[in-house]
This record gives C-alpha cells, structure tokens and sequence, in this order.
C-alpha cells in the first residue's frame, strides 16, 4: 500500500487543518485561565472567517484578509468582555447568544453579498519551505514546506508558554483564574487580567477564523466552522491550559480531521461520514481518558464582584 | 400601596420584552446599514405572520416542535444542567421514526401507530443523550462540549443512514420512504393542517409546570439547580437527577424529531436540520423558565421563523436574519438581567433602609 503517499497528505494537511484549531485554543487558553469560559468562539471564528475572506477578496490581500480577521476579533473579545467581565451577566448565555448571532450574521451578509455564488480567492499564500529541514525523506517537505502563517502559528505556541510561565502576566492570570479573591488582594487588577486574556483570546479567534478561510480553503461558506470552535475549547481543556499540550492536541485532531481525505488518496473504501465524524467522537474520548475529574480553574465561569465572596 | 408586589411580579416579563424589542431595534439599525428597508420589512413579518390565516396556521404548526424541545430544557435549566445536544437528539430520534412510520404504516390501527413512533422517537433522542449524561454522572466530564460534539455525530450517523442502508432507492435525492398522507399526524378539527403535536407539546410544557410546582422529583431538581452543595447536603440522589434531567430532555427533543416527521414532513430527508436547540434556549431563557409563558413564548419564536422565510420570499431579506435576532434576543436578555439585578436590588436595599 502507498504508505508514504498516506504519511505525507496527513501530515502534511493534517498540520494545515490543525492551525485554526491551535490558534484558537491558545487563545480560550488563557481566557480560561482567567476564568472566562467563552462559548462565543465559534461565532467569533465565524466572523473572522467572513471579515478576513471578504477582505482579502476585495484588496486582493492575504495579509490585510489576516489583519481584519484578527481586529474584528479583538471587537468581539472586548464586546465579551464587557458583558461579562465588567457587567457580570451569564457567560454561558452570552457565548450561546454570540454563536446563534455570528451564524446568522455572516449567512446573512454572505447571501445578501454574493447571492448563490461562491467566489474564491485569485492569490494564495506562498509555500516557504525551510532550507535543510525540508530536505529530510517523506516527512521533511510534509512538515517544512508550509505557509508563513503555519509557522507563525508553531512560534506562538513558544510565545504562549513563555508569557504563561515566566511573566508576571502569565503568573496573574493563572492567579485570576484559580481564585480571583486572592489575587485581587495580593494586589492583582483582575478586571483588567480578564480584560488582556478575552482580547487575546478574540485576536486568535478571528485570526483562526481568518487563518481558515483566507489560507487553508480561499473560500467562505455560512457554518463554515463546523463546530471548531467547540473543539477547540476542548482542546485547551484537554491541554490543561499548557501550551504545548495544547499544541500536540491540536496537531492531533487536524490528522483526524484531514483522514477522510488520506483514505481517499490511498484508495480505501469507507463511507466518508465514518471518519468525518472522528474528531468529534475523539475529543469525547480524549476528554474520558485523559481529563479526567476537577481540572477545570476554580473560578472558570464565575463573575468576579469587589467585595463578594 | 397595595398592587407593588403584583408589579414586581411583572418585572421579569417587562425585561424580557424589553430585550426583544432591544434586538428588534438593533435588527432593524443593522438592515438600514446594509441598504434595505426595516419598515417594510418588519411590515410582511407582522402582516404575514399574524394578520393571515396561512400565517396563524403555519405558526401554530412550527409551535409543535418548539413547545416540545422546551419542556425538556426547562427541566435541565431549573436543574442546572446544559444539555446542548438537543439538534443531535431530535435528528436521531427523527430518523428512527423515519425509519420505523413507514414500515408500520397500514398495519395497524393509526393511534396504535402514532403511539409507537412517538415512543420510538422519545427513545431514540434519549439514547442519543445517554453517552454526555453518563460521563457527566460518572466522570464529571461538562456536558456542554460533550452533548455539541453528539450533535456532529448524529449529523454524519443520519447522514450515513438516509444515504446507506435505508435510502429509499426509488428516489434519487437522499431520502427515506415517505409515510403515506393518511398514515400522519392528522388535522385538528376546524383547522387546515394544524395537528395534534401543537396539544402534544402544550401538555408537555404543562406537565413540566405541574412537576415543578407540585411534586418532589420537581422540587429536588430545583434545590439541584440553586445548590448542588445543598442537594448532597439534604441526602438528594444528585447522580440520579441528574441523569433524569439530561435524559428526559433528551427523549423531549426525540419527540420533536418525531413530531416533525409524523406531522409535518411526512419523511426523513437528508441535509435536513431545523436547529431548534439554540432557538429553545432563546425562548426558554426569555420565558425565564417559566412553563406557562413559554406558551406564548413558543407561539412568538414559531411566529419569527415563518415570518423569517415570508421576509426571505417577499423582502429579499436572507432567512437567516431570524438566527441572528435569536443571537440578539439572547444577548440582551443577558443584559436585561443585569440592569434588574442592579436597579431593582438597589431598590430593594433602599426600601429596607427606610
């Protein structure tokens, strides 16, 4: 059997498929952190997914489609964080509210834009293959022949740990998460640590959203997310909100999610809704066996009030 | 002054209107900015859906689904409990009467029929709900991400099962045989094509009303909700209704998938997914877990998504401007707790002051 041909397209499209999901769960990493469960990460892929495309197609510029993706997430992350940080409402509602709105919201525009047509992008993004590395036989030129965007994303996951463990930020958002009390009394804003994590946590989902769009498919289709943002909250629990676990999930799950078009280079006969429906059917798997109980943060979910307990 | 308590009373739905209108008006800002006409719009989706009688009909008819999927989350909402598979359940449960009504149809009396396809469907969603519902119990895994991940899952199993095994191969288009006109839910007396699942799910919602109101299961699942601490304190079998909860909620949105086959498709259709789930949380959460608003409630968001596919037809506004009112709706409602908490509160410190 053509083992190699089946190595190097889920490799090789496997780390591809598992940039959104690594971006994003970098991101509801450290929103978790800090204790904002945010259920609103499939809606705010969505909309970085239809701002970034609807960019890029109308400058021309995979850059700037990048660029709007990442700001428009930084709106939601704040328009988030407002609700729930400073007004203290049900995170829950708003993340379910901010999803059912998102679809709607870029069915609508899409529709109303396009009509039935389904326009892709003239320009993609330029493989960079590095010197060496991707000389190395089958696995050199399917990992190290990727976009720059790829690699942007594997060098966030450095920066992600980094700030995480050796920063004072990294050391006041764990704080603020575990128990907001006491971080506020050793002297710790945890409004404005909660304010930081969404922000950062929208950045990465609108450039997520963005990445899938403008990079890895050069189209926009309504519920184009297909539940990626849920996975990737799974996959930052299923990390336990530590960077490179986080990072070796998502790598994971994208090999699930490119297998159907493995089996299919390979030639083997299995009915596509079979494996299409592994990675949701892993994660519930992955979080049996490997989360198992009380490893969320204490405070996840919880609305931080001065002066009550 | 003696009508203020009754007027406090009122406070909850006073907000919840509010948030409604809120996202009417933010709606109605957004189609402005995007070039088209919020009045006229808002003028098919008023005079269509209320002012004609296809209009009442078709209300009453999509109501059926939504009464039925909200009574169920109803029970886990005052459980605190999230089951958000509810799409996955009603596809499953669904299919399974799709795959079964056609088979029975003309062998047995049309009651006997109908009993066993609801019954059929109530068990096939709660199947479907069994898997989040025992790791939540048992493994404590949150039951929001595993209950959405089954929602994909049943996407591609029915999916698999309209395409595969029980395809009609009559037919080109993935379907599966369809239910002969007279083996289906039938019309209620005085109405063109109303059914019964509408009564279906109005004594549903009120036999949830009842549990809660009048029983000791209700009263748990309700100490549940406030307190889990205070559940196990008081000796309550937490596990127990826990399970109770996701579970029967889950057979509920089986029911509906039932309901929609039987009553109104006639069929099991590949590609076919209403999503009702996010739809029965804005409802449900804007009745404020209340059995007998959600009544009226239902009739209002089934009164949207007709008047939403009357605006795509008649206003070329997309169908899926009605998600996104939903998306708002929600938002606000959110909100609107958030100034009642504040104001209200307050009011209340400042009464007890004086």
């Amino acid at each position: 059997m053509n083992v190699e041909a089946l190595l190097t397209v889920l490799l090789g499209s496997g780390l591809v498929a598992a940039v959104p999901l690594l971006l994003a769960a970098l991101g509801e990493t450290f929103a978790e952190r800090a204790g904002l469960l945010n259920l609103g990460l499939e809606g705010m892929m969505l909309i970085g997914a239809f701002t970034g495309f609807f960019v890029a197609l109308r400058t021309g510029s995979i850059l700037l489609g990048l660029l709007a993706g990442l700001m428009i997430g930084l709106v939601l992350g704040l328009f988030f964080g407002l609700l729930t940080i400073t007004l203290g409402v049900d995170q829950v509602i708003v993340g379910l509210g901010l999803t059912l709105f998102a679809g709607g919201l870029t069915g609508f525009l899409f529709r109303d834009i396009f009509g039935s047509r389904f326009p892709t992008l003239a320009t993609s993004s330029p493989r960079l293959p590095i010197p060496l590395l991707s000389a190395i036989p089958i696995i050199g030129s399917a990992i190290f022949n990727q976009r720059p965007m790829v690699y942007v994303a594997w060098l966030l996951v450095i920066v992600f740990a980094f700030i995480l463990a050796r920063t004072r930020f990294g050391l006041e958002l764990r704080a603020t998460g575990e128990n907001p009390l006491a971080a506020d009394a050793a002297g710790v804003n945890v409004f404005r640590i909660r304010y930081l994590a969404i922000s950062i946590g929208g950045i990465m989902a609108g450039l997520a959203g963005a990445f899938l769009s403008v990079i890895d498919l050069n189209f926009f289709v309504p519920g184009m997310t297909v539940g990626q943002g849920f996975i990737a909250i799974a996959v930052a629990m299923l990390g336990k909100w530590r960077p490179y676990r986080v990072f070796l999930g998502a790598v994971l799950f994208g090999i699930l999610r490119s297998l159907s078009n493995g089996l299919q280079v390979i030639g083997v006969d299995i009915r596509p809704e079979f494996v299409l429906m592994l990675p949701y059917l892993g994660i519930i798997l992955a979080l049996v066996v490997l989360a198992g109980r009380t490893s969320l943060p204490a405070a996840l979910g919880v609305p931080y009030e001065r002066g009550r307990k | 002054m003696n009508n203020r308590p009754s007027l406090r009373a009122m406070v909850p739905l006073f907000s919840s209107i509010l948030a409604i209108v809120a996202a009417f008006l933010a709606g109605g800002v957004f189609l402005w900015l995007v070039g088209k006409d919020p009045l006229a719009a808002y003028t098919i989706l008023l005079t269509r859906g209320l002012g004609s009688r296809l209009g009442v009909t078709e209300t009453l008819v999509k109501m059926a689904p939504l009464l039925i999927v909200s009574a169920g989350l109803l029970i886990t909402l005052k459980a605190g409990v999230w089951n958000i598979g509810l799409d996955g359940q009603f596809l499953i449960g669904a299919s399974m009467v799709g795959v079964v009504a056609p088979l029975l149809a003309g062998t047995m009396p049309l009651a006997l029929m109908l009993l066993i396809c609801a019954v059929v469907g109530f068990t096939g969603g709660l199947l479907w709900g069994v898997i989040p519902a025992l790791l939540k119990v048992f493994y404590g895994l949150n039951e929001i991400i595993t209950t959405i991940m089954m929602n994909f899952v049943a996407v591609y199993v029915t999916s698999w099962l309209v395409k595969g095994p029980f395809k009609d191969p009559g037919v080109v288009a993935p379907q599966m045989a369809t239910i002969p006109p007279e083996y289906r839910l039938p019309p209620l007396p005085f109405t063109d094509r109303v059914h019964a699942g509408v009564l279906v799910g109005i004594v549903a919602v009120l036999l949830v009303y009842g549990l809660f109101h009048s029983s000791t299961l209700g009263f748990e699942l309700t100490v549940l909700g406030r307190s889990k601490k205070a559940a196990l304190h008081a000796g309550m079998p937490v596990n127990r209704l826990t399970l109770a909860a996701l579970l029967l909620s889950a057979g509920l949105a089986g029911l509906a998938g039932a309901n929609d086959v039987l009553g109104v498709k006639g069929l099991f259709q590949g590609e076919w997914n209403p999503e009702y789930g996010l739809t029965g949380f804005a409802l449900v959460f804007l009745a404020r877990l209340n059995g007998l608003l959600v009544i009226p409630f239902a009739y209002f968001f089934a009164f949207l998504l007709f008047g939403g596919e009357m605006m795509a037809r008649t206003a070329k506004i997309p169908a899926f401007y009605v998600p996104m009112l939903e998306g708002m709706m929600l938002i606000f409602f959110a909100l609107s707790m958030y100034i009642e908490r504040r104001y209200l509160h307050r009011a209340e410190r400042v009464e007890k002051i004086i």
